[in-house]
């Protein structure tokens, strides 16, 4: 198992590795230069060289890599060439928010859609037509689309949760889960219909396994059968899938951080593309990386755990 | 699935159902109303941009974020509620015999948030910045601008002098805006300081709640002894992007005040709540080319004429601008200038437009090109379309780069551009006359002397026949040919804010004229 760990840590560094030079490269190939970018329009150029060469923007890529990459590794990834604030402080305020966003999306929609699915599985019939039409629906609309109409019910005609804003948990537990509410509903709403789909495949496959017939056999209550049996032996696949979601949702936050105007990373992407801010956007591909890598190591961890072919290997 | 019972289907059941209720139930969190909610020791103002996107050095902005650092700088002049401009940091200013010297006196014993105090060397280290190019506050004042201060030299230690290239009268109203305001000395040493902390002496201070980019929370600052006219002792700027998004802030109670579009305000206003409005920025298209150099037809001002009659300005704001209103004017429906015979002189008249070009030469037309943005495409196309049926071929090329789209003043003939008209002295010498809109350096006897006129008018009267000439010659002469003026909206919540004005013409009211409804 250790071998296993340190191998598996050692092929995500070295995705982190691959990924900060990608990003490195693509941003240098972004048209401009700092100095151009943080003077803006109107500077001469002599100015421009002058921040240029401050910034060292003219040493050789490798060495720039590698200056970059000895700061990143203790903490420091930079100044915004925009505000000259510290892009690590700036990243590290907007974590929490689209943590807290795809973390809150992603237990909803397993928790909704491991219910659905097994609801769909175990009933059958009429349910499981109206649960596989309702997945239908809500993975073909657009999460922009679905938000708008939430906020509309929610906020502007009942003024159930709050239409925009967030509020750190810090400054007041209930207002943070208020105003984390309609964005992760809103993006819960897909990701559920497809865990719902992949959980209803899985558990109609583990229903007809062999030991599950004879569980019922030895009159096992049926409870047990299902929720610790048949939904064990189905759990590869819908764990894979919740963390799909969880990856996908904590990269894909722009639209419901832009609706609901939360401060969190697809924000501050967002801002860094628009104003060619290549320190922050590199910033910020690093940082979701790492989560994404993060995530994969803990999976495949699970993976292990759950599948006892595979804890044996 | 029939190897299980009704029991063990009912249970699956009832626990999807427990579960979905439970996760609403445990988002909902009870039924407090944020909108109901009434705090008047707050002010939440949602704005659609990061007034802050640069950090908090107001000389790194525009006069479109006067507000925002209204609360944290004072500047050297205040605009008043009706938009003239009074003494701020200065108490009294007087200019030389000929206008090119402004001398002013300081206030006493103002302290800014880095302890340093205001005097004439202070205000010397702010404006010997101006060399910066990144600052935006300082172009038109920088070597080479259209008001280029040469020297500030300290008189004394309460009173400094600022020295003109040329005549600047009434330049004390730019003083007002962000140009006007005044950093204090930690800042103007250490100017990354300015990027996470303000150095003012403004009514508020940023509070450690601000989350950069989202929410800019302001807290009085009692050192400020003007904070007192500041109703809320909080304001909180909440950027919001989406219109519609800023809307329904508004509606459900988090934001108090807001900055709407157009195509909102029915909406608003459909919710209960109070809508200013004020127009005062015009779409306009502007001749950047008057000597025929990037194309020689439009060295032709029968050509540029034929434009105003060609375009149909009416169909435009209905089809993409409703709300807003079409204009005939260079100058807003608001400005002393307006006048409405330039409505029915240059209304819509294709045959009109085709007899000038035929009388120019240009009986077959020509062709040109005009570069465009995302946010002007439209507009762009619609215009296209008006053009080609009097024979007139514009071509719409997108712009790769912020760079393109800058060089298009010195490329191509036509620009089109939102021009606010607040200052418009300072405009005239700062864009149009002398400007990035006049880089082929064309010159107009009868446009230079109508701004003269203007900046030099003493009274209500004579400025109003000023820039009535001003913009009328503007038009006549097609270096402008508006096309629709934008509304500015302020949709405020009437049980927590009294009616919103604006200062005079100025399109961002005065951080200080927000007051809590009686």
């Amino acid at each position: 198992m250790a071998l296993f760990i340190t191998k598996r840590l050692l092929m995500a560094l070295a995705t982190v590795l691959v990924v900060a030079v990608l990003a490195f490269l693509l941003v240098h190939a972004m048209p401009g230069s700092p100095g151009a970018v943080s003077l803006g329009a109107g500077a001469s150029q002599e100015a421009i060289d002058e921040v240029n060469a401050r910034l060292g923007w003219n040493d050789p890529l490798v060495v720039q890599f590698v200056r970059w990459l000895g700061d990143a590794v203790q903490g420091n990834l930079g100044t915004s060439l925009i505000d000259g604030r510290s892009v690590s402080d700036d990243l590290a305020n907007r974590l929490p928010v689209t943590a807290s966003l795809a973390a809150g999306a992603t237990l909803l929609s397993g928790v909704l859609g491991v219910a659905l699915g097994v609801t769909a599985a175990v009933r059958g019939g009429m349910v499981d037509r109206i649960v596989g039409g309702i997945c239908g629906m809500a993975v073909a609309l657009p999460a922009f689309w679905i938000g708008i109409i939430f906020v509309y019910l929610l906020a502007v005609q009942s003024s159930v949760f709050p239409a925009t804003g967030y509020v750190p948990f810090e400054a007041s537990p209930q207002d943070w889960a208020l105003s984390l509410a309609l964005p992760v509903i809103t993006l819960a709403v897909g990701g559920a219909a497809f865990i719902a789909r992949q959980t209803r495949a899985s558990m109609l496959e583990a229903l007809q396994q062999e030991h599950i017939r004879t569980l019922r056999a030895t009159a096992t209550p049926t409870w047990k059968i299902l929720y610790v049996h048949a939904l064990r032996y189905a759990s590869l696949p819908i764990v894979a899938g919740i963390a799909l979601q969880f990856i996908g949702l904590f990269g894909g936050s722009v639209i419901a951080e832009q609706l609901f105007a939360m401060p969190g990373l697809g924000q501050a992407v967002q801002t860094s593309v628009s104003t060619h801010d290549a320190p922050s956007v590199q910033g910020v591909v690093v940082i979701a990386t790492v989560v994404v890598v993060a995530v994969n190591l803990v999976l495949e961890l699970a993976t292990k755990f759950l599948d006892p072919k595979l804890r044996a290997s | 699935m029939k190897l299980l019972n009704s029991t063990a289907r009912g249970s699956s059941a009832v626990l999807a159902g427990a579960l979905l209720l439970g996760s609403l139930t445990a988002c909902g969190g009870g039924s407090t109303q944020a909108g109901t909610k009434v705090d008047t020791s707050t002010l939440t103002l949602a704005i659609d941009s990061d007034s802050a996107s640069f950090g908090y050095d107001p000389l790194r902005v525009s006069a479109a974020q006067r507000q925002f650092f209204e609360g944290l700088y004072d500047s050297l002049m205040v605009l008043k509620a009706d938009g003239s401009a009074v003494p701020g940091l200065a108490t009294a200013f007087e200019y030389n015999a000929d206008n090119t010297v402004l001398t002013l006196t300081l206030k006493e014993g103002v302290t800014f948030t880095d302890g340093s105090t205001l005097d004439a060397a202070l205000v010397k280290a702010n404006l010997d910045r101006r060399s910066d190019p990144a600052l935006s506050a300082y172009s038109a004042v920088a070597k080479g601008g259209a008001q280029e201060i040469t020297s500030v030299d300290v008189v004394s230690p309460t009173k400094v002098s600022l020295t003109f290239a040329k005549a600047q009268p009434g330049f004390e109203k730019n003083l007002a805006s962000t140009t006007g305001m005044i950093v204090g000395k930690a800042g103007v040493t250490d100017t990354a300081s300015l990027a996470a902390t303000p150095a003012g002496s403004g009514p508020y201070t940023i509070d450690a709640s601000t989350v950069k980019g989202n929410k800019y929370v302001m807290v009085k600052n009692d050192k400020n002894a003007d904070a007192s006219k500041y109703a809320f002792s909080k304001v909180i700027f909440s950027v919001i992007q989406d219109p519609q998004a800023r809307a329904n802030a508004l509606v459900s109670g988090q934001a108090d005040v807001a900055m709407l579009t157009s195509p909102t305000v029915d909406f608003a206003k459909s919710k209960g709540l109070g809508i200013s409005q004020i127009g005062g920025t015009l779409h306009t298209m502007v001749s950047f080319d008057k000597i025929g150099k990037t194309a020689p037809a439009f060295a032709s001002e029968k050509v540029r004429q034929a434009f105003q009659y060609a375009i149909n300005r009416k169909a435009l704001v209905d089809a993409l601008h409703k709300g807003d209103i079409p204009a005939w004017n260079a100058l807003p429906k608001d400005s002393a200038g307006f006048t409405e015979e330039l409505n029915t002189k240059f209304a819509y008249d294709p045959a009109k437009a085709k007899s000038l070009l035929a009388e120019a030469g240009f009986a077959n037309g020509f062709e040109f090109t005009i570069v465009g943005s995302a946010e002007t495409q439209t507009d762009l196309q619609a215009v296209q379309k008006d053009l080609a049926a009097v024979g007139i071929t514009m071509n719409v090329k997108m712009a790769s780069s912020t760079d393109e789209a800058f060089a298009a003043v010195a490329t191509t003939p036509l620009g089109y551009a939102a021009l606010g008209w607040d200052n418009p002295v300072g405009l005239m010498y700062g864009v149009v006359l002398n400007g990035f809109t006049n880089v082929q350096k064309a010159t107009d006897d009868q446009l230079t002397a109508a701004t003269g006129e203007a900046a030099a008018a003493k009274d209500d009267a004579a400025k109003k026949a000023a820039l009535t000439k001003l913009n009328t010659r503007l038009v006549e002469s097609g270096w402008m040919i508006p096309l629709y003026e934008s509304l500015t909206n302020q949709g405020y919540n009437t049980k927590k804010i009294k009616q919103v004005e604006f200062a005079g013409t100025n399109a961002y009211p005065l951080l200080s004229s927000y007051a809590p409804a009686s």
